[in-house]
């Protein structure tokens, strides 16, 4: 047991930051209230000027990277942000905000609810990450060999989805047509770069094993061709789908508990060992 | 719900869930139980059973000892701080300023907590070593051996081990006094806790830096029989009483009035001011 007097708990010597600091938001403060800023600047553009004069894509893309994109990159994110807009009302993501709003949640909690439930390892936020590295890990070597190496993985052998590389694979046994459209699409964009190209040949590999294109690996390539971080990946998958979720949230929030299932007895089945 | 498949994809897997929900968990027969587990919720449990022994029932599927869930809710204890410094309490902190749901607020600081550095974030790679260094030290590796091979290392070569070293201090005041509730509760040390303690020696020694509360509760669950995953899901609402005490306090006071700050107080290093081009 640690009875050592000598290793009792001591304070590190650590230097904090006297003033949080950012490089990407400058406030001026009005004259008569430091509380106040009278001005505001994004990556030293005055965001009222921006408002005018840019279009939502393009302050997004300025946000993150520091200056604005050409117009072939603010085309890629704009077919991005409206293609991925919607995950549907068969997502989990959309489902819990649904539910939420259909058991009368306060309607300000419908997309943390339905963000948190996107930010997972299947088909989240965390495999968009897990995807952006893996593009940016092998991008340097041949789809059709990394193909090879991620094929010979065990696959499951109870009917679930396999996904060979974070990004890719099954869903629902099968190849999903939405992000394989995306990808043909997006490889037709000018914007477009070597991960979007890496991605369709890679995707060519794989779709002889029924596996193809997911929607996190759509975002991932698109988002590493516009040069944001993997860091960033996992957020602005949950900001494109955003306004998706909340939408079909709000569709259900004024209506009653009977609007959307609650299963009968015979549909939810409890094993005979949870019962007394 | 009768539409089938055009594509020749086997959907057998999602077809036998499709439209229903399967459980060995439980559920609620309307006029005659809630079952969990094999339990009748409101006979066996209500007063009759702790929290903590439901809440790990449901989380692991286990019914455990009292004693144990008291433990469990010591633990708990030891993650409620009332300070609104650390960095799950102060989003409590910001939002009882802005007069945001208590839910929300606690929900948010909870969320915070599923971090690399402390929380229960950290449980399943502090899990994961001392497991390991368990197998490895029956195999025949000191426990001195485990953390001269740990492979991830800061400056200056200090091993970063979970479980050890802790942010913004030394030392785990929070080991002694579950030490000494585990004692009360009859709960005894297993190997786990023992290498454990015997790693922490190694690291003051070498290093100056002892075992962490995290250290601690991950030998502990795994001498108890927890594995990692479990312990994560565990500990999941970990800090939310820490989160509650500085919301509370933040929403009871007027808005924005909770650690405002002037323009000026954020230091700006980015691009210089410059016209938006057509």
């Amino acid at each position: 047991m640690t009875t050592d007097p000598a290793q009792q708990v001591r304070k590190r010597d650590m230097t904090f930051a006297g003033r949080t600091r950012t490089e990407i938001w400058q406030e001026i403060p009005s004259e008569e209230n430091p509380y106040l800023a009278g001005q505001c600047r994004c990556h030293g553009y005055d965001i009222l000027a921006l408002a005018e004069k840019r279009s939502f894509a393009e302050v997004l893309f300025l946000l993150f990277q520091g200056e604005l994109p050409t117009p072939e990159q603010a085309r890629m994110l704009e077919f991005l942000l409206i293609a991925m807009i919607n995950p549907g009302p068969r997502h989990p993501a959309t489902r819990a905000a649904m539910n939420a709003a259909v058991s009368k949640v306060r309607t300000q909690h419908l997309l943390p609810i339905g963000l948190s439930v996107l930010g997972g390892a299947h088909l989240g936020g965390a495999e968009v990450l897990a995807s952006m590295r893996f593009l940016g890990a092998n991008l340097e070597r041949l789809p059709a060999e990394v193909a090879r190496e991620c094929l010979a993985a065990p696959r499951p052998d109870d009917g679930r989805d396999f996904h060979p590389a974070p990004g890719f694979g099954s869903r629902f046994g099968g190849i999903d047509p939405m992000p394989r459209q995306m990808g043909n699409l997006l490889a037709t964009l000018p914007g477009n770069g070597d991960t979007v190209a890496w991605g369709t040949a890679f995707v060519e590999a794989l779709t002889p094993h029924g596996l193809g294109w997911l929607g996190p690996g759509i975002v991932a390539a698109c988002m590493r061709d516009l040069g944001f971080s993997p860091w960033a990946g996992a957020g602005l998958f949950q900001l494109i789908c955003a306004p998706g979720i909340l939408a079909h949230g709000l569709e259900l929030a004024d209506k009653p508990i009977t609007a959307m299932p609650f299963l009968d007895e015979e549909h939810y089945v409890i094993a005979a060992e949870a019962r007394k | 719900m009768s539409s089938l498949p055009k594509q020749g994809n086997e959907t057998s897997f999602w077809d036998q869930r499709r439209g229903r929900i399967l459980t060995r968990k439980g559920g609620w027969i309307i006029g005659e139980a809630v079952y969990n587990h094999g339990y009748s919720m409101l006979d066996d449990f209500v007063g009759e059973v702790s929290f903590f022994q439901v809440l790990t029932l449901n989380t692991v599927g286990r019914m455990v000892e009292r004693s144990f869930a008291d433990w469990l809710e010591a633990l708990f204890i030891c993650l409620s701080w009332p300070d609104s410094r650390i960095w799950c309490n102060q989003i409590g902190s910001l939002a009882g300023t802005l007069r945001a749901s208590p839910v929300a607020a606690v929900c948010s600081g909870i969320l915070a907590s599923d971090a690399k550095m402390y929380g229960p974030g950290c449980m399943t790679t502090a899990c994961d070593f001392i497991v390991g260094a368990l197998r490895d030290n029956n195999a025949g590796l000191s426990p001195e051996g485990i953390v001269d091979c740990h492979p991830n290392r800061r400056n200056g070569g200090i091993p970063v081990i979970a479980g050890y070293a802790r942010p913004v201090a030394t030392g785990d005041e929070r080991i002694a006094a579950m030490a000494r509730t585990a004692a009360k509760l009859g709960l005894e040390d297993g190997e786990h806790v023992s290498l454990a303690y015997e790693i922490e020696k190694i690291m003051q020694a070498k290093w100056d830096e002892s075992m962490n509360l995290a250290g601690y509760g991950a030998a502990f669950f795994a001498d108890q029989g927890f594995a990692a995953q479990e312990v994560y899901r565990l500990l999941s609402c970990w800090v939310n009483s820490g989160v509650h005490a500085c919301y509370a306090e933040a929403a009871d006071q007027p808005p924005e009035s909770f650690f405002p700050l002037h323009c000026e107080d954020i230091d700006y290093q980015g691009k210089p001011p410059r016209p938006v081009p057509a």
